[in-house]
């Protein structure tokens, strides 16, 4: 027992207060260890010291825009030096840990001795950046066709460029111990909750980690309830998007190098609709939106159902259908179960492999496994081909689903329905369902019910979940957000109706 | 009222949802035959009479709880003081909990007769309430939640009823009032266990936001009810004549047997198994109650009370055995139900307004 006690008392030193400790010359010291850490020395006119991490900075712009406005001046001190560089952001300091910070970032470090322990931090950040492309995950036909890259500046850029409005607030904080990762939390004030805000900046500055390299990290510390298999955040790479739902009163969580954005407090059926859905004309968005989510009900329960039926309820299945089925299955060695699960894990299988290679390879793998392995599986007499048909739409119906974290919780599901029927046919099914509905009536996010607008009942906010109505029927914004500014326009000019003539 | 914080509390309109679901409860797959008995096909109208006197007792449950702004537990303690008022809790708690058991049993003995004959009650029993604990661990507003859902995932087995109408002999109904009065209010009295199972409210009113705003949803709630009793009622008496009534135990879902799809025939199968979306909500209801109840008397958490039931209810539950026993269940907590409502209430109702009284004279 006093084992464990000592070691609760004693909390890890932090590493940042470690290097806060350090004198200025043990700086230094530990910076030249590295091969890319230069320290230069000008003296033409007058003396000075400048260093940098040569990977970090880009050696033209030290030439370019600064030793070009020093070199041939005489210099007396720091402040001369920052008088003639026509450079903003630039700071003097002697604070060892600000230095240690800054440099490591990108930042130039000039002297006028090499003992002096006070010095000039000029910024010169200039990291590696992709070009903005096109989005992969959320393809859309019309629409934008930008996605976010890896840097932060160019993130907020896009969507800063789409809501040129002052209320448009980026709050930064850095987390992650050893990466000090950027983390903006972006809202527009005045449309969202404060409470919403306050919720998401604090679990953010609660995140207590060595390194975060991926929104998906954060997304996955700062959710509700880090067991459910349910993505409580949407994760997604349209700056449209964001915009968009920036502007309904929700927060975007950004992390630098990652090109993803979390947006919430989301619900369920927000995860069920593609951005493209507002492309489109709201008579077409709303049927496909149905027929997604009945490819996911269908994806889910589809090959549950098939267990369920056969192993404990045919005289559901009506004659002239059972004339097929038993055609089809008459060879099988197998239970309806077992083959319902080999033809599963394939499929998964298939899927796992195609997402792990190469594109080009990938395909080969897809049509060698979809349409080699099932016709052989079906002509080996191991599976029927009814339940292949069945299997591969259910695959095919849960990659309708817009986002890509929610198409893995329904790959997950279909596990325990296929389980449950086996164990209790059509009423197992419904008891698996009730427990995940259980779960998510339970569960929330940042803090507000997870399938909203079903329950708690919100017909406002329905116009805009299982179908979508017209824009101009929009007129509030979802009431399950609490937005300190409700209404989205004037709905009375929005329907203002103009005579024949006029 | 003041004590329950609002982010523990529902929306009024909810009420109709928990009302109508605790009302609908497994009684009506087969509550035809009992009360055609008396009043044989003229016996609908005793399913709209005895639904509309129970719009009373709704209005006379939320004079009583308003008045004194608690649940019926603080309404007792401050009548009878607190000894003979925490009896008369308790003996209501342990009507509650036998509404709970009643449902769940009878349920389970529709999943032996109709789908597993095989299955032992305890591995229901068991999976059943722990289904109902993952729900009422969450507090009310998942278990109302519970209640909405369930509404809305068993209102479409409707139209189910469109095949037993479409070979149903509408001449069955007639004629109308052929019988006498005291038959068709035997029959009203044996409608009333479909009825019961709303005066769970006497616990819950006090999680409502705004409850005065509240009463008229329990009263749609109430209709809800009546016209969905009255649906089935027709439906059943035109698609079987008197004879085979008597003889059908659950006509109901003896209905859902003629279902004829292209692709799924024998619907009664799919039936049951989405009646669990009827028969949960009502067992939450009750447990949640039932604990919230005991929590007050006796001052214990909700959760091991809730604990402690569950074991209650799971007892009490393979320990009824058969189609006897079942039941007599059925018809006591019936009786009793009876009883609570039409003459406890109105009791309650009238002993708060003497004391009104006797205590605004007092004061002054």
């Amino acid at each position: 027992m006093n084992f464990f006690k000592k070691k609760k008392k004693q909390p890890e030193p932090e590493q940042t207060q470690n290097r806060g400790s350090l004198t200025f010359q043990e700086l230094m010291q530990k910076l030249s260890a590295s091969a890319d850490f230069s320290t230069v020395k000008q003296s033409s006119v007058s003396t000075f010291y400048i260093s940098y991490f040569k990977t970090l900075v880009n050696p033209e712009f030290v030439h370019r825009d600064l030793l070009r406005y020093i070199t041939d001046i005489p210099l007396q001190d720091l402040d001369d030096i920052q008088k003639h560089l026509p450079l903003d952001d630039i700071t003097k300091t002697n604070d060892v840990h600000d230095i240690s910070n800054k440099v490591t970032e990108g930042y130039i470090l000039i002297q006028m001795n090499k003992e002096d322990t006070e010095c000039l931090l000029v910024p010169s950040l200039s990291t590696e950046n992709r070009q903005i492309s096109i989005p992969e995950t959320e393809f859309s036909v019309v629409g934008p066709k930008e996605a976010f890259v890896e840097s932060l500046d160019t993130n907020l850029n896009l969507i800063r460029k789409r809501l040129p409005i002052p209320e448009f607030t980026v709050k930064e904080v850095r987390v992650g111990k050893l990466t000090k990762t950027r983390v903006a939390i972006i809202y527009i004030d005045g449309i969202a909750d404060s409470e919403n805000v306050n919720t998401a900046i604090q679990r953010v500055n609660d995140i207590e980690y060595d390194h975060i390299v991926d929104s998906s990290y954060i997304n996955q510390m700062i959710s509700d309830n880090g067991n459910s298999p349910f993505p409580q955040l949407i994760d997604t790479e349209r700056p449209d998007r964001v915009a968009s739902v920036l502007a309904e009163g929700k927060i975007a969580i950004m992390a630098d190098g990652s090109p993803h954005a979390l947006t919430g407090p989301t619900t369920i059926v927000e995860f069920f609709s593609a951005f493209e859905d507002y492309f489109l004309n709201w008579v077409l968005a709303s049927t496909i939106r149905l027929i997604r989510l009945m490819g996911v009900m269908f994806s889910v329960l589809s090959s549950p159902l098939y267990v369920a039926v056969l192993t404990f309820h045919y005289e559901m299945i009506p004659e002239n259908l059972l004339a097929t089925l038993v055609a089809s299955r008459n060879d099988i060695p197998f239970p309806p179960i077992l083959e319902a699960i080999i033809l599963e894990l394939s499929i998964e299988l298939l899927r796992e492999a195609g997402a792990r290679l190469p594109t080009k390879v990938g395909q080969t793998i897809g049509i060698v496994g979809g349409i080699v392995i099932g016709t052989a599986a079906v002509q080996a007499g191991l599976t029927s081909n009814v339940l292949l048909i069945i299997v591969s739409l259910a695959a095919l119906a849960s990659f309708t689903t817009p986002v890509y974290q929610m198409s893995n919780t329904i790959r997950l599901l279909r596990f325990p329905f296929l389980l449950s029927a086996q164990f209790l046919g059509v009423l197992g099914v419904v008891i698996c369902f009730a427990f995940i509905l259980s779960h998510l009536l339970k569960l929330t996010s940042l803090g507000r019910p997870y399938i909203a607008p079903l329950y708690p009942l919100r017909t406002n906010d329905l116009k805009d979940a299982l179908i979508r109505m017209p824009f101009s029927s929009q007129n509030n914004r979802p009431i399950s957000l609490r937005t300190s500014d409700k209404k989205r326009m004037n709905k009375k000019r929005a329907t203002e109706k103009h005579d024949i003539e006029d | 009222m003041s004590q329950i914080s609002e982010n523990k509390q529902i929306s009024p309109y909810m009420v109709f949802y928990m009302i109508t679901t605790m009302q609908v409860g497994v009684g009506i797959l087969g509550f035809e035959r009992y009360i055609a008995k008396s009043a044989g096909h003229d016996a609908w109208i005793a399913v709209v009479l005895g639904g509309l006197s129970f719009n009373i007792i709704i209005w006379m449950i939320y004079r009583i709880l308003l008045k004194e702004k608690t649940d019926i537990i603080g309404v007792h303690r401050s009548l009878f003081g607190r000894w003979i008022g925490g009896l008369l809790s308790v003996l209501l708690l342990l009507y509650f909990s036998s509404i709970v058991i009643t449902i769940l049993r009878t349920y389970i003995e529709v999943i032996q007769i109709w789908v597993f004959p095989q299955l032992g009650t305890e591995v229901i029993a068991i999976i059943f309430l722990f289904l109902a604990y993952s729900y009422v661990i969450g507090g009310i507003r998942v278990v109302a939640g519970l209640a909405v859902l369930g509404f809305f995932i068993t209102i479409p087995l409707f139209l189910l009823k469109y095949y037993a109408l479409k070979s149903g002999h509408y001449s069955n109904l007639l004629p109308f009032f052929e019988h006498s009065i005291t038959e068709i209010l035997a029959a009203t009295k044996g409608v009333t266990l479909n009825y019961v199972g709303f005066e769970l409210i006497l616990i819950y009113l006090p999680f409502l936001k705004q409850p005065e705003k509240s009463q008229k949803w329990a009263h749609y709630g109430n209709f809800f009810t009546i016209f969905t009793y009255l649906i089935t009622i027709v439906v059943s008496f035109v698609y079987y004549n008197q004879e085979q009534l008597q003889h059908t135990i659950w006509a109901t879902l003896t209905l859902w047997k003629i279902v004829d799809l292209p692709f799924a025939q024998r619907f009664e199968y799919a039936g049951i198994a989405l009646w669990l979306f009827v028969i949960l909500p009502n067992v939450c209801i009750g447990l949640w109650s039932v604990s919230r109840g005991l929590h007050r008397l006796f001052k214990i958490k909700q959760k091991s009370a809730l604990r402690a039931l569950l074991l209650v209810v799971f007892t009490a539950c393979i320990l009824v055995i058969d189609r006897q026993q079942i039941d007599m269940m059925n018809n006591t907590v019936s009786k009793v139900g009876f009883y609570i409502l039409y003459l406890y209430i109105p009791f309650l109702f009238v002993t708060q307004l003497i004391f009104t009284k006797v205590r605004k004279t007092k004061n002054g």
